[in-house]
């Protein structure tokens, strides 16, 4: 048991354990600027993402778990998709400790890998547990496959892929951008920041004065 | 009446929507489904929110709940069969499929929405203490329900400022998506930056001190919450029994 | 009490050696980029703890290294308040009295005596008429003297104050200036960084002047600032001080150099009458 705690808190030290609320706060944020926006796209799961890529699967995990109960307050519906977003903060994670969101072409590689592990495991539930239905107008096309008569497999995972696709792609090289932006002292300090440390900015962290 | 309903233990509430949610998929009827709704329509009125509650409901389910219907209709097959046009078919079963399914997703929907309208978040993770959620657990929810307005408010700030700049958010698609990185991106950095003082902040109120920690703000378990909690799980026990007892008759 | 610390971090501070006698409001001042956050660091324990790099020497509280102590329970012996009064709520409270009570709460104090302790500091620090807002709504002023208070709810007997009015206005330093006040005549052992002179000149009860990295002046405040030395640090001085140095220069002599608004009304007032 103290072996576990230990590794517990190895993993959620205080400063990645604050990279929780915040990334939380980013999906819901993100999504709602989106919304503002008018965007086809929902945007919902840059925090996830990102906080996979910088604290690892844990973090990125339960950051996905607790943005889709919060989000489940207000719509229950959010609770089954929980498991996409916990899918999505390990892949994230799994991924950031090979480096691929240090340079462009591995960060496309990212992106495409993180569209399908949504891709599947939202189909599925949307498939098995809302019968293909989901509260937007994908759903309509969704109907028209199946009145074509294909399966209901087929048919949510054709829609899905491309709703995916196009937003995973924009979350990533947010995600991206945003890590290439961050002074390296704050990534020194995290668990995979400092894989994405260019040679040139000092890697010896260095505190203010 | 509304007082003793809110007062109740977080844990019993929670029962006690699971288990009235969850039945609507067991009892064979799909009346059952629509009157748990009707039952959650009324609470709602009863503690004071109900036309928020309807309203949640609303954006919430409802055009979900519709989709569903439609294509549990459609697409279920069936035997007797009412209307039909090259794969669609609406029969007698798929009618009773698609109502089975739609109340039973409505009744566990509108129950949890309840719960957590007459349950604030802070009751919530009180309990979850309790139940043994180590206090950064707590302190993660917490703070992360506070963070989202703040960072809602700052984001409209960034906004604003992003449009005297001459960032346009009306317009083509690209143009709109163009005005989405500079609103987040600062905000994003900034955000993630504070965390170093906010740990800073954390450390100097002792956070990380290896004492079992006190807490100010605490839900009590009563009798009544326990004795209402094993009457519910009684009846739902008695629900499932009921169900397979029918199966095998 | 008295801590010492000699420390060779290379590069942001230099061989310093400081000891700081117990109830004494010792004022830590320099350019910017002098070292005195980093000295204010290493004193509370975050480095080397937090920020990482090479860090040599000790800080000695009493006597005592601090170096394996826990930096959470350091907080009963340590206060630390800095600038940015924004990240100083813990933001996982919704009213000002359960966040000041919150740095009890993670020491595992008796709920009761949080309570009592909680209302003392709020009636303390003036605060009582904010106990039920949400820290989150206040205005920066406001927010800095919680997190004094939520400090001082847990009573350490030295407090490491930086920069605590950068970002305020007038009235709000007014507000943070009282309470360093209050923390002094209840005995507190004070490390404060600060920019504005004339107060330091008016609290401090000993100034060391950071340059560069190094320590290179330690004194009284009539010491430090009755020195011509001190602008060759980039350092201001409090307008009292300048104006008298200004007067000996141009040839007056003048007995000392007041560096409060008292002793220039003094020195003035004497001056007028001879």
């Amino acid at each position: 048991m103290s072996r576990f705690t230990d590794y517990v808190k190895k993993e959620f030290p205080l400063l990645a354990l604050l990279l929780i609320p915040v990334c939380i706060a980013i999906n819901i944020v993100g999504f709602q600027l989106s919304q503002l926006l008018r965007l086809p796209i929902f945007l919902d799961s840059i925090g996830t993402i990102l906080a996979g890529a910088i604290g690892g699967p844990w973090i990125g995990a339960v950051t996905g778990l607790l943005t889709n109960c919060i989000n489940g307050i207000f719509n229950p519906v959010y609770f089954p998709y929980a498991l996409t977003s916990i899918g999505l903060g390990i892949t994230a994670g799994l991924l950031s400790r090979k480096g691929y969101f240090g340079k462009i072409w591995k960060v496309a590689v990212a992106a495409i890998i993180i569209s399908l592990v949504s891709t599947i495991i939202s189909g599925f539930i949307t498939a098995m547990v809302f019968g293909g239905a989901t509260g937007n107008p994908a759903s309509v096309i969704t109907a028209t496959l199946l009145a074509a008569g294909n399966n209901i497999f087929t048919s949510v995972f054709s829609v899905q892929i491309f709703q995916e696709l196009g937003d995973k792609v924009l979350s990533v090289l947010i995600v991206f951008f945003i890590i290439k932006a961050m002074p390296s002292r704050y990534l020194s300090k995290t668990k995979y920041g400092p894989l994405y440390i260019s040679e040139s900015k000092n890697k010896r962290a260095r505190a203010t004065v | 009446m509304a007082s003793r309903i809110r007062a109740l233990y977080p844990g019993t509430k929670l029962i006690i929507a699971l288990a009235i949610g969850i039945s609507a998929f067991i009892v064979p009827t799909y009346w059952f489904g629509f009157a748990a709704f009707g039952l959650a329509v009324i609470v709602a009125f009863v503690c004071g929110e109900g036309k928020a509650y309807l309203k949640l409901v609303r954006n919430s389910l409802l055009i979900l709940l519709i989709f569903m219907f439609v294509m549990r209709l459609l697409f279920s097959g069936g035997k007797t069969i009412y209307w039909q046009w090259g794969y669609m078919i609406i029969s007698a079963e798929s009618i009773a499929v698609s109502l089975a399914f739609v109340s039973g997703v409505l009744a566990l929907g509108s129950f949890l929405l309840l719960f957590f309208m007459l349950t604030p978040v802070k009751d919530i993770t009180a309990a979850l203490s309790n139940a043994g959620l180590p206090p950064s657990g707590t302190y993660v929810v917490l703070s992360a329900i506070q963070m989202i307005p703040e960072m809602r408010k700052q984001s409209a700030t960034i906004m604003d400022a992003q449009k005297t700049r001459g960032v346009e958010t009306e317009g083509k698609l690209f143009t709109r998506i163009k005005a989405f990185v500079p609103t987040l991106g600062p905000l994003i950095l900034s955000s993630i930056a504070s965390t170093e003082e906010r740990v800073i902040t954390l450390e100097s109120r002792g956070f990380t001190a290896p004492v079992p920690k006190t807490r100010l703000y605490v839900v009590t378990k009563r009798r009544v919450d326990t004795t209402i909690e094993i009457i519910v799980i009684v009846a739902f026990v008695a629900v499932i029994a009921g169900r397979i007892a029918l199966s095998l008759l | 009490m008295s801590f010492t610390y000699a420390t060779a971090k290379d590069s942001s501070v230099r061989d310093i050696d400081l000891t700081i006698e117990q109830g004494e409001l010792c004022a830590l001042v320099g350019a910017n980029g002098s070292g005195k956050t980093t000295v204010c660091n290493i004193i509370r324990g975050f480095i080397p703890r937090f920020h990482t790099g090479e860090m040599s020497g000790q800080v000695l509280i009493n006597g005592e290294d601090i170096k394996e102590t826990n930096l959470g329970l350091l907080a009963l012996q340590i206060g630390f308040v800095f600038q940015n009064p924004f990240v100083q709520i813990s933001g996982s409270k919704d009213t000002v009295f359960e966040e000041v009570a919150f740095g009890l709460e993670n020491l595992g104090v008796d709920v009761d005596i949080i309570r009592s302790r909680v209302e003392e500091t709020l009636e303390l620090i003036g605060i009582q008429h904010l106990r039920d807002s949400n820290p989150f709504d206040l205005s920066g002023g406001q927010k800095q003297r919680v997190a004094f208070a939520s400090i001082l709810a847990m009573d350490p007997p030295i407090f490491v104050i930086d920069e605590p009015t950068s970002q305020l206005d007038p009235q709000g330093t007014e507000d943070i200036f009282e309470i360093i006040k209050l923390l002094k005549n209840n005995g507190k052992t004070i490390l404060l960084v600060e920019h504005k002179m004339e107060l330091i000149a008016e609290y401090a009860d000993h100034v060391v002047v950071l340059d560069d990295g190094a320590l290179v002046m330690s004194g009284t405040t009539s010491e430090v600032f009755g020195s011509p030395e001190l602008a060759t640090h980039r350092v201001a001085y409090p307008q009292y001080a300048e104006a008298a140095l200004g007067v000996r220069e141009s040839g007056v002599p003048l007995a000392r150099i007041a560096v409060t608004r008292e002793e220039a009304l003094a020195d003035l007032t004497e001056a007028m009458h001879s």
